[in-house]
Parts: structure tokens; sequence; C-alpha cells
């Protein structure tokens, strides 16, 4: 009993740890700026305002910021997804030379300090005539999530037998075909949160958006905007918490929408990984 | 979009009239890309200039960018090097001289006379200068005055002061109860700047080319003692500057007697709480005498432009604009600035924040003028002398470890 | 859609052995991996060759600008590997990552744990907490760190107060060495510990219950189950949750940055932080390359343990 009991209060306590910065987070945002300023905190949106979601929405080109950030993030995980998914294939279902260096190189190449490339990066975007487009920053993401995607959709190829593919195959389908038919409805979980992943990493790049972009200001993503309610003469903590609320939801309603699948998706990749 | 007939006509009219400014190449509108900081001006100051502009010179069509101070240094420095830059861009003045040194940056030494730069304020011109060429063109400067509340001043019966003893003083009476005297956050390191040049001493020396910083040293300490008990006399938080929090929320939600910031904070102030509208004063910050006020550390921007762009005629016809007299008085009048030019200054008229602010601009200094001066800033080692300083570590110890970073810093370039 | 795969198994005859897997596949492999080595080459690769060549050149905002960098050979590696404040920087980095990686596994093997005892509803409170946190923007969560412990209206010292810590009224986290660097440890462990736990968790419900109902017969106590099943069994699964908590806080760089910007004095500031510094505010970008060539150097002889036992795994699955 008392162990049962115990257990309750270890729960909470990591829920309470988990959700208070996030709570008081939404929670400030809604405080009137007085009340932000007050001594004596409250938790509890007493009398809610929305005038800091008023001035998060109302800066220049708002929703120029979200188009481009769906856009590229959008974009980034997409292609990574497509080009992972075929290197997971290979490293996951066959054998050939060279295999366990490839493994290798992508597990080394999660390590690359992103932000140290910013100058030869941005000297390539300028040599190749990529600067100022959307085009660049969207392969810049696509690496970034790269490496990370093929290890993981590896994990998830790998946890899924291979024999319901080959019971395909001796159907009389294809490889691709056994494929499509028989691998990648299980493996759907694991795709949806694989590329959550990345389209979180993307969703949040601000060096590389910041160098990247410049005369452009119609090409400008979402962390840019989310750094503007400081001046100098200080930071809007109202609007900038709005803001950060704001900019999590849509991540954070895809996660909910698909709470269950996303959460066995990804352990289930690394379990294997 | 002007209508087209309409331009074609004023074109033609500009240029029989033979008016000073050229219009850009032959056939359809040049675009000209400006970066204005945020902040810079207000909004119906860009939407003006840029009618007004267009309709002086039908060649160019104006752009005017507002950047944000997030990440900026990369930013210009991005600019700097592409191929296709904005065509004028406003840097700090402290910021300046980095930019300038890197050779990337249309020397305007030529143009000096024809700006009128022989009265240029010396705190916009020098950073801008380099090797005795002119890049950076003055733009507008600020200093920082004392806002007080003049309903609390009256209620503890002080009145301004004029030297630093009468300050310490009235600040004093100001901080009883729940009245902040004053509201001094601890890294403020421009004031900080101010006490310490009011003492004789510098945030760094030069000496045969080599700096050395120069926060250890009785002068600089002297400064920094006062901060100190300025600083205790009121709740301005220790290890953090006037930004975080917004002191002009922090006293517009709160009884506090006094802040220093530019005048255009009173703004702010009476915007977030329209009650202290009329309860806001200005006074210059007070020096070690009544005859002169304290020192400050001039603020303020200069604008350069891209030697990459390809537009530099146009680029040039803005900033002749904007550092001209008709567009200096207008932002000096709707920003509360200090215009780029001393012969200016009257001109501005008798605002109570720009007086005070002009009181003080006598007095005015700048940062160390080395190309290297932007790289102390981006780790700045005073904010944490100051924070140091305010907990009770030792000040000299505290000091040295600054000016070793600073000395290190300034001289990591060569 | 005709063949369901659930529906596909039975119709396997059992006789007829599986199909030779290396049949005709022996261009297909490098067809399905060639767009990622083409990508790895052109947007890693040489990114990361010309990081090299910058560091040795002599290359700053002159140099970005106009082009025409002069080769100085190993000199700013040299300058870096002499200057005392790199070795201080490297030892911070893994004193850093130490104690980041040591309280991120153990509170999230101790969250796994508990989610594997937790009832059906509970349960899902506590995931939905941990995806909760996983799914909040680095930026975000880094700005409401900076709001809880600010001095004067921070929810942190505003608690410690009413709590009895008189010594904490407007104490300030941020001026303090030390109190800055835990709450960036704070940070990191909070953002890092629901990948880990959801890992881990998913990897211990594998375990079939029989093996744990067989040693709690044997008498054994809830330490010895972990040592005696749940950890070896699960020792991949520890070892790669661990190298990839290794990289990622070893690479973290935007939680530091902005909260402290690697301050006070350089308390905070590891080495993607000093590349940062050294490259961006200084614009010493060759340094900056030195440092930061330098930095993936020690994270692969960090980690080069690890990917012999990788390699030498991959030979066996």
């Amino acid at each position: 009993m008392t162990g049962r009991l115990l257990r309750g209060l270890a729960a909470l306590v990591v829920f309470a740890v988990s959700v208070f910065p996030v709570y008081w987070m939404v929670l400030t945002a809604f405080k009137p700026t007085r009340d932000i300023q007050a001594g004596t905190p409250s938790f509890l949106p007493l009398s809610p305002t929305f005038e800091h979601f008023a001035t998060a929405t109302s800066a220049h080109g708002f929703w120029s910021f979200w188009r481009n950030s769906l856009l590229v993030a959008g974009g980034a995980v997409l292609l990574s997804l497509a080009v992972a998914l075929l290197a997971a294939f290979a490293v996951a279902r066959l054998r050939w030379k060279g295999r366990r260096g490839f493994i290798l190189m992508v597990f080394i190449a999660q390590m690359t300090p992103w932000e140290a490339l910013l100058i030869p990066i941005y000297v390539i975007a300028r040599d190749t005539g990529l600067l100022d487009t959307l085009w660049m920053l969207t392969l810049v993401y696509f690496m970034i999530t790269l490496p990370f995607t093929v290890v993981t959709l590896r994990g998830f190829l790998a946890a899924i037998p291979v024999d319901l593919e080959e019971a395909a195959l001796v159907d009389g389908c294809s490889r691709a075909q056994a494929f499509r038919r028989a691998v990648f409805p299980l493996l759907a979980p694991g795709l949806l949160a694989t590329s959550l992943f990345g389209f979180i990493t993307a969703w949040n790049e601000f060096a590389f958006a910041n160098v990247l972009i410049i005369k452009d200001q119609d090409d400008r993503t979402l962390p840019v905007w989310l750094s503007s309610f400081s001046s100098t003469f200080g930071t809007d903590w109202g609007a900038t918490m709005a803001a950060s609320t704001l900019f999590m939801l849509p991540v954070l309603l895809v996660f909910l929408a698909l709470q269950g699948r996303v959460t066995t998706g990804i352990v289930g990749g690394a379990v294997k990984g | 979009m002007p209508n087209r007939p309409a331009t074609f006509v004023l074109a033609s009219l500009l240029v029989l009239s033979a008016c000073g400014a050229e219009p850009g190449a032959s056939g359809g509108e040049q675009d000209v890309t400006v970066w204005l900081m945020k902040d810079t001006a207000t909004d119906d100051f860009v939407s003006r200039f840029e009618t007004e502009f267009e309709r002086d010179h039908p060649g160019l069509d104006l752009k005017i960018q507002v950047q944000e101070w997030n990440g900026i240094t990369q930013k210009v420095t991005s600019a700097l090097a592409s191929t296709d830059p904005p065509d004028v861009i406003e840097v700090g003045n402290t910021q300046v001289a980095q930019y300038a040194a890197s050779d990337g940056v249309t020397d305007l030494s030529a143009k000096v006379a024809e700006l009128g730069g022989q009265d240029w304020i010396p705190g916009l011109a020098e950073p801008g200068a380099v090797g005795g060429k002119q890049f950076g063109i003055p733009f507008y400067a600020a200093n920082r005055v004392v806002i007080y509340r003049k309903d609390l001043f009256e209620a503890a019966g002080v009145t301004p002061p004029k030297t630093r003893d009468e300050w310490l003083a009235a600040t004093a009476k100001l901080d009883q109860g729940d009245t902040q005297g004053i509201y001094l956050p601890g890294q403020n390191w421009y004031v900080l700047s101010g006490f310490i040049w009011d003492e004789g001493g510098d945030l760094a020396r030069q000496d045969d080319g080599k700096w050395t910083g120069s926060l250890n040293t009785p002068q600089a300490l002297a400064g920094a003692d006062f901060y100190r008990r300025l600083q205790a006399l009121g709740d301005g938080p220790k290890d953090s500057d006037e930004a975080k929090p917004q002191q002009t929320d922090v006293v517009a939600g709160g009884r506090v007697a006094q802040f220093i910031a530019v005048p255009g904070a009173a703004k702010l102030v009476a915007k977030a709480n329209p009650e202290l509208a009329d309860e806001l004063g200005f006074f210059p910050i007070p020096g070690k005498t009544a005859a002169t006020p304290g020192a400050v550390f001039t603020g303020g921007s200069d604008l350069i432009i891209p030697l990459a762009s390809t537009r530099q005629d146009g680029a040039y016809e803005v900033v002749k604009a904007l550092a001209g007299d008709k567009w200096q008085v207008e932002l000096a009048k709707a920003m509360n600035y200090v215009p780029n030019r001393t012969s200016l200054a009257s001109a501005v008229g008798d605002d109570p924040g720009a007086a005070a602010m002009a009181a003080g601009a006598v007095n005015g200094r700048a940062t160390p003028n080395s190309p290297n001066w932007a790289a102390v800033e981006a780790r700045n080692p005073i904010k944490e002398f100051l924070t140091a300083v305010l907990t009770g570590t030792d000040p000299a110890t505290a000091a040295a470890t600054a000016d070793q970073v600073i000395t290190q810093a300034l001289n990591s370039g060569a | 859609m005709t063949t369901t795969p659930t529906r596909a198994v039975p119709h396997r005859p059992p006789s007829t052995p599986p199909p030779p897997r290396r049949r005709r596949t022996s261009w297909l492999p490098y067809l399905l991996i060639a767009p990622t080595l083409l990508a790895t080459a052109f947007l890693l690769l040489y990114p990361l060759a010309r990081n090299v060549i910058i560091s040795t050149q002599e290359f700053g905002l002159p140099q970005l600008v106009r082009g025409h960098a002069r080769f100085v050979g190993l000199a700013n590696y040299t300058r870096v590997l002499t200057d005392a404040e790199f070795w201080a920087v490297v030892r911070r980095t893994l004193l850093f990552t130490a104690i980041n990686v040591v309280l991120i596994m153990l509170l999230s093997t101790l969250v796994a744990l508990l989610l594997v005892r937790l009832g059906r509803w509970t349960r899902l409170l506590v995931m939905s907490g941990l995806v909760l946190v996983w799914a909040t923007p680095v930026i975000a969560a880094t700005t409401v760190f900076q709001w809880l412990f600010q001095s004067r209206l921070g929810v942190v010292n505003w608690a410690l107060v009413r709590l009895g810590f008189e010594g904490y009224r407007d104490y300030t986290w941020f001026a303090d060495g030390p109190a800055t660097f835990a709450i960036l440890v704070a940070l990191i462990v909070w953002q890092s510990v629901p990948f880990a736990a959801l890992s881990l968790y998913a990897a211990m419900v594998t375990i079939p219950a029989e093996l744990y109902d067989a040693a709690r017969m044997d008498g054994a106590g809830a330490w010895r189950v972990f040592t005696t099943i749940t950890f070896p069994l699960l020792r991949a699964m520890f070892g790669l949750v661990t190298c990839l908590e290794v990289i990622w806080v070893v690479k973290a760089f935007v939680q530091i940055w902005v909260i402290s910007q690697g301050g006070p004095g350089q308390a905070t500031t590891t080495l993607p932080v000093y590349a940062f510094q050294v490259a961006q505010s200084l614009q010493r970008y060759d340094l900056g390359a030195a440092v930061s060539m330098l930095m993936v150097l020690l994270l692969v002889l960090a980690l080069l343990a690890y990917f012999r036992r990788l390699y030498r795994q991959e030979e066996v699955s």
C-alpha cells in the first residue's frame, strides 16, 4: 500500500516538474503586464488578457514567418524522410560491402557542430548564388536532420520482421510492392515520430536563418520573430511568452494528436537503433 | 508604386531643374534598400521619409527594412560579405569601427564637406573613421539623463540635484517605505562609464598601439564605488541590465522615484501607465561639481554603404537625405535624439527631455576607439565586473579579471 | 490493398525456405544509399573541408568580404593548443558533459522504472508530461528558464523565500558561475530526460514478465532485479542512449548562448560556445574553425570505444 502511494507521489513529482515551466510560460502569456511585474506571483490566470497575443500576432510579416517556417521545416523533413528511407532500407534489409562503414559514417555525421559550419556554408551559398533563398535553408536543415533520420528509421525497419516482406515476395509481389504493402503500414508510426523530431529541429533553428536570409525580408522564419520582442529598452516578457506559446503550438498539437503512436514509434525505433 | 506618367513628368522636371539628385539608371526604377534598427524611428517617420524621398528621387524606389537586435553582428557581417547587400545600413557607433576596418564599406571621405562634416558630433564621427578615411556617416545620438517622478520628489521635499553628493542625499531621502529611491540595474555599464570618466579614468588605455584595460585603477574603482552606493538606494537587480526586466515597465508598475535612460524612455513609461504621463521630469546626470554635468556615454548610430552595393549613387542620396538638416531635425524631434551636428541642436526645440540631454551632451564621451571594441561588448566583462562589485567581491580583483579580458579582446585582431 | 501483412503470413508455404536475400541486389544497396552519400558529400563533407581550409588560413572579416586568405599552415592550431584558456574550456566541457549525462541517465532510468510500475492512467499522465517537455522548442524552453530564475520577478526566488530561505530574496543566479552552471544543467537535463526515459521504458516493456517473476521468486530485491536482469538485457539500449546524450550535451549551444553567452566570466563556456565566441564575436573565423575541428576530434576520441563496439556488433547482426 505504501509502495503504491510512493509511486503515485513520484509520478506526481515527475509530472509537476515536467509541466510547470510550460505552464508558467502559458500563464505569463495570459497575465496583464502589471501582474507579470508583481512582487507576489499568482499561479492562476485571475484576469486573463489577450493583449500579449495581440502584440505578438500584430508583428509585421507575421503570416510570412509562419508560411516560411512551415515550408522550410516541412520541406526539409520530407526530403530527409525520402532520402533516409532508401538508405535505412539498404542498411536494415540488405547485405553489402561497406555497410558497416556507412553506418559508422552516418553515426559520426550526427556529431557535426553545425554552428561552426556557419561561415563555410555561408561562403558556399554565396558562391553558388543560393544566398537569400529558402532553398538553401531547406537544404541545410535537411542535412542537419538526415543522419538522425537514417539511424532511427533503420531501427524501426529492423524491428519489423523480415518474414512479412518475404511472404509478400512469395505472393508474387515485387520488392517495391512488398515493401509498400507489408512494411509501410507498420512503419508509419516510426515515420511520423522521426519526422516530428526532424521538424522540431528545423523549426527551432536561428543561426543559419539569420545569416543566410539577408535582404529578402519576406523569407524570414519564426525564430527571428520570436526574438523580436526584445528592444534596446528590454524584453517584453508577456509578448515573448505569448509568441513562445504560439511557436510551440503546432508541434504540440501534432504530438498530442498522434500521442500513442508517436511515443511507441520513437521508442520502437530506439530499441533496435 | 507611384503612377508612371506622373513619375515621368516629375522626373523630367527634376532633370530640367538640374536638381543635385541624379536619377538612377535610365529606364525603370531602381530599388534602394535601407536597414534601420528596431526602435530607431517611428513608423510615421519611416513612411513620411519614404514618400518624400521617392518624390524627390523619381528614379529610386526606397525599401526600408527594420532589423532586430538579436544576432545583428552576424547579420551585418553576412550582408557586407554578400554580393547583393542592402545599400545603406545603420550600425551602432560602438560597432561601426569594426565594419569600417573590413574593406567592405565604401569610403565617403570625399563627401564629408558636402554632408556638413565640420561640426559632426565627435562621438559619432570618430568611430566612423579608420586610418583617416570616413566610412561611417553620423546619423543620430542620444545620451542618458535621469528621469524622475515629480510627485514623489515633491512628497519627499527634494528638488533635482546638481552634484553627486546632493544626488546621493536626495535619493536616500526618497528611498523610504515602498518607494525606490532609484531603479538602477546592476549591469548598466554605460552609466558606470560616465562615473569612471568623471573620476578621470577610462575603460581602456592605448600606449604605442597596444591597448590595456584600465578598470583596476583608482579612478575606475572610485567610479564603481559611487555606482555601488547609488545602486543600493533602490531594488535594481544586481545581475541584470536595463533590458531584463525592461526598466520602463518596472517604473510604470511601481513607485520608482528615478531611473537613468535616454529621454525617449519616458514615452514608454507613459504608454505602459498613462497616469504617469505628466509626472515625469528630466535632469542631466549630476557631476562631481555643480559646474559640469556628469560625463555620459554618447550612444547612437552611423550610416554605412556596403562596397558591394551596385547602387552606390542611390545609396549616397539616401545617406545625404537622412544626414541632412531636414530629416535630422524631424528625427530628433520625433525620437528625442541629439542631431548629428552641433549646429542643429538649437533647432530641436525646448522639449524638457531634449534640454536635459543637450545639457549632458556637453560632456559626452565615446567608448575606446578600436575596431575590436565590439569584441569587448560581445562578451561584456564590464557587466560582470559590476555584478561582482555589487555582490561583495573585492573590486580590485574583479577589475583585474575584467581588464584581462578587455586587453585580450582589444589586441586580438592584430 | 489486397495483401495485408496479417493475411500474407499464413499464405506462406511453410516448407519453402525464405528466398536468398542477396539475389540480384549487388547494385541495389549502393543505389539506395546514393542520395544519402551525395547529400552528405555536398552539404556536410564539402563545408567541413572548407572549414578545414579556413582553419589553415588567416581568415577574418576582411578575408570573408574580399577573399584572398593567406595560408598559414598549422599556426591557428598551435595558437589554440598553446592557449591555457582552450584547455580550461576542454576540461569544463568534459565536466559539463559528465554531470549532465550521469544525471540524465540516472533520472531517466528511474522514470522509466516508475513508468513500468504505474497504472494505466497515471502512466498516461506522466507520459503526456514528458511528451509536452519534448515538444517544447529549445528556444521557448530556454526563455522560460531565464524567466523562472529572474532575480527580482522570478518565481524560483519567490518560492525559495516563501520556504524560508531568506538568502534567496533577489538572489542573482546569473551573476554566479556555479549557479548559472547549475541552471544550465537543470535546463538540459529537463529537456533530455523525456527522450531517454521513454526509450528506456519502451525497451523495458519488451523484457518478458516471466523473467522478473522468476527472479522475485528467488527472493531478489528491486536493486538485484535491475542489476541481474534489466540492465544486462538492455545493455545495448543503455549504450545507445548514453552515446546519443553525450553527443547532444557536448553540442548544446543555443541554451548556453541565450542564457549566459558562456558567462559569467568563462564559467559556462563549453567548446561550441567557445568556438562561436572566437569566430563570431572576435571575428577570427580561422581560430574558430580550428577550435571546432578539435572539438570534433575530441568527440570522436571520446566515443571511440563505442564506435568500435558498434562496428563489431554490426558484423554479428
